[in-house]
Order: C-alpha cells, then structure tokens, then sequence
C-alpha cells in the first residue's frame, strides 16, 4: 500500500514526485511517457531557468531530476487505465498491461491530448496523411497539397510549419473568423500558397492507402463538396485526459476535473488533480508544475492528519 | 547483428528518442531524412504506407512510431 499514487509523467507529475520524494511520502509515480506535451516543441522560451529549451531536453531533465530521487518508485512505459475506489478509504489504480496498486491517495497529472476530428476515414488514415504532430511531419509533405483544420494558434502554426514544404494549404475553419493570434495570422494571409476557406465542416477524409481528399459540408451554401488533397492535419485543440477518474470525481462540460483552487483537490476526497488534466484557466508548464507541488504540499498535510 | 534502418525528420522528437535509444544499446542503424530525401520518403511510403516519422525497418519488420518494449522486443534486448 502506497501513501500516493501520482499518474503522469509532464511538468505536473514529474514536479509531484520530486516533492513527494523529499517529503519523504510513500510514493509510486505512473507514466506513460516523460516530458508531456511540449515534447514536440522544438523551442520553449518560457520555462524559467532556461532561456531557451527544445521539448525533448525538457523532458530528459524532468526524467532526470525525478530520477535523483531516492524515495521514490516509479513505473514507466505503462498506463494507468482506471482508478476504482478499495477497501476502506484507499484507491486502486489498475493499469494497462493488468497491474493494481493501492494507494491511500491519488494525484492524477495526466494532461490532455490531440483532439480528433471524430469524422469517417480519419482513425484508419491516421499516420498515412492524417497528421496530428505538424513539427513533426509537415517536413514529408513537400511539394504537396494539404490541408489544416482548426483556427486557433495551433492551426496558424501548422500552416507556417507548412509553408517551407507544402505547394497548397488550405486552412479550413468552421466558423466564419479566425480564433488564432491577429499577428500571425496577418503573417500567413499574406503567402500565396494559402487558401483560407470559412464555414467549412469537415464530414469524411478520403483514401484506401493514403489521403486523397476529405468531404465537407459548405455551411454557406448548405452543399456537401471534395476537395483533394495529400494531407490533412488536424489542430482543433485538446481534450483532457480525465478518462481513468470520470467515475468518481467532477468534471466540468469540457471533461476537465474540477478542483479546489486553493488545494487542487477533487470532489472526491482522497482525489487530487493538477496541471492541464484540471479545470485550471491557463494551460502552461509552469502553472502545472506549481499546481502539483500545491497539491502534494496539502496531501502531505491530509497524510499527517488522518495517520 | 540486426539490420536497422529509421526513416527520420530534423524536427520529430520521437525520432531522436528511437536514435537515442539505439546509441545507449549500441545498435549500429542507417538513417535516411525523409525531408530532404525524396527517394527515401517514396522508400518509406512503399514499405510501411505510412507517411509519419519515425518509421523503423528491423530485419525488414516495419515499426511506425517509437515503442521501446516493441523495438526491445524485436531487437532480442529483452
Ligand atoms: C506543441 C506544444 C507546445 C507548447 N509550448 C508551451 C510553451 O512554450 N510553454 C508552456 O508553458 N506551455 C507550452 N505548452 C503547454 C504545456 O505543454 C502544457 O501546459 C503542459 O505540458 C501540461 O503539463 P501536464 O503535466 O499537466 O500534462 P501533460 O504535459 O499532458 O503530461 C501528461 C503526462 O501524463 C502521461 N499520462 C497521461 N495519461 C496517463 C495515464 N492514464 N497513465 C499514465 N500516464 C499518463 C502522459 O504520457 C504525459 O507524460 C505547449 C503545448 C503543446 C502541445
């Protein structure tokens, strides 16, 4: 019986543990991975102490400094599939690969993933023209025609990832206005290889082996329309990753779990929750990591209390 | 010894993980930048339909994406 499970392994989770360590509380930390999202970030700027940092040195620190710790176990490569209530006041966390662990308490730190479109075509195409990582892979579509979906920040910089590969991008929105930065988007408006196409709903992307196209509705003219493309990247923004505890805590209309600011604790006593997995406002490195310490900080204090 | 070659970007993150991965087990591989390399891209479409980094050819087994406990698998390490 452990005295904290904490399920993640990005700026939230790695901080938990490194605090949990230190208060010596009888931790065991679950990760599918190290480092979290900005993995894919091939710059950040903005977390302090390092003036400039690419998301995979991010995440060797992170891994790194947890690791420095003594006092504590950590189980990587496997992912916590459920949290179920157990004996008494404790939690059991049943992972993937059909491991349990009991645990008095539970830090959940699971972040938020790649929103899919939800449409026909995209699952089975995905990685053979549906790209959800454009850092990544918009280098495979030179001389090519694609398209972005999503107006917001993450579409914008899709299409400049773009622009240095791709013949054509559309940019296809939903609404008829872009949500993303006015700078930016003033800055790709003006290349001509871009087409921006509003009140576009994307129903189906097409293709046996690869993309070929997609199929939208033209909410404009109300008519169903193709359009051929190589490649289709998906950026309409992220979802959390509140699955494993959906049953037993709060969750707000985004499937964010609702916490106490003050405490990042859950509805459900024993439950806390921190960084982008939470209903937090602002979704940055930092505030992750400072809301986990937060969190671990007031279960040590929950711990002491209830020895 | 295993035949290995990875299918890569400058810019994927989990190519560099499946490089660095390879360096710390000591497995000699080839590498082809499927951004700059256009016969190779073709190369890697043909062999994996895919067209995401990184793809990995082991002894002609194709693995799309790093999974370590898979390429540990498929190079007898584990
Ligand atoms: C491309 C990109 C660039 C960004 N750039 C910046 C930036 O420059 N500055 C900034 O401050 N923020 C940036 N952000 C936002 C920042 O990445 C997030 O706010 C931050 O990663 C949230 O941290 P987290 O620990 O809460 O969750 P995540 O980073 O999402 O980490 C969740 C972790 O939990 C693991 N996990 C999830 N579910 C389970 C489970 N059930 N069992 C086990 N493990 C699980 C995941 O593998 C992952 O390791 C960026 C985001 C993206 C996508």
């Amino acid at each position: 019986m452990y005295d904290l499970i904490i399920v993640g392994g990005g700026p939230a989770g790695v901080a938990a543990g490194v605090y949990a360590a230190r208060k010596k509380i009888k931790t065991l930390l679950i990760a599918k991975e190290f480092g979290g999202q900005s993995l894919a970030s091939a710059d950040i700027q903005n977390w302090i102490g390092a003036k400039s940092i690419s998301g995979f040195d991010l995440a060797k620190n992170l891994e790194e400094h947890l690791r420095a710790q003594e006092e504590i176990e950590i189980l990587d490569g496997d992912f916590v599939a459920k949290v179920e209530k157990s004996k008494g006041k404790s939690f059991k966390a049943v992972t993937e690969s059909g491991k349990n662990f009991e645990a008095k308490t539970v830090l959940v730190c699971s972040g938020s993933h790649h929103k899919k479109l939800g449409v026909p075509g995209e699952d089975k195409l995905n990685g053979r023209g549906v790209v959800y990582c454009s850092t990544c892979d918009a280098p495979l579509f030179g001389g090519k025609t694609v398209a972005v979906v999503g107006a917001g920040n993450a579409g914008l910089e899709a299409v400049r990832d773009l622009f240095a590969y791709a013949d054509k991008i559309y940019l296809l929105v939903r609404g008829d206005a872009m949500k993303g930065d006015p700078v930016t988007l003033e800055e790709i408006k003006a290349n001509p290889k871009l087409e921006i196409k509003y009140q576009v709903e994307v129903r189906e992307i097409l293709g046996e082996q690869l993309v070929t196209g997609v199929r939208y509705l033209d909410k404009a003219k109300n008519q169903t329309e193709e359009l051929k493309l190589d490649g289709v990247f998906v950026e309409i923004g992220s979802a959390p990753n509140s699955d494993l505890v959906k049953d037993l805590v709060e969750l707000d209309e985004r499937g964010q779990i609702i916490v106490d600011h003050k405490t990042q604790m859950t509805s459900f006593s024993g439950i806390w929750a921190a960084g982008d997995v939470s209903d937090v406002l602002y979704k940055q490195n930092n505030i992750s990591a400072g809301d986990a310490v937060k969190a671990v900080l007031n279960i040590y204090d929950h711990l002491n209390k209830n020895k | 010894m295993s035949k290995v070659t990875i299918y890569s970007t400058p810019t994927c993150v989990y190519c560099r993980m499946a490089k660095e991965f390879f360096h710390k087990n000591n497995i000699q591989y080839t590498e082809h930048n499927v951004a700059e390399d256009d016969a190779a891209r073709e190369e890697m479409v043909q062999k994996s339909h895919q067209l995401g980094v990184p793809v990995i050819d082991i002894n002609g087994e194709i693995h799309v994406g790093f999974n370590r406990s898979e390429l540990e698998r498929a190079l007898g390490l584990k």
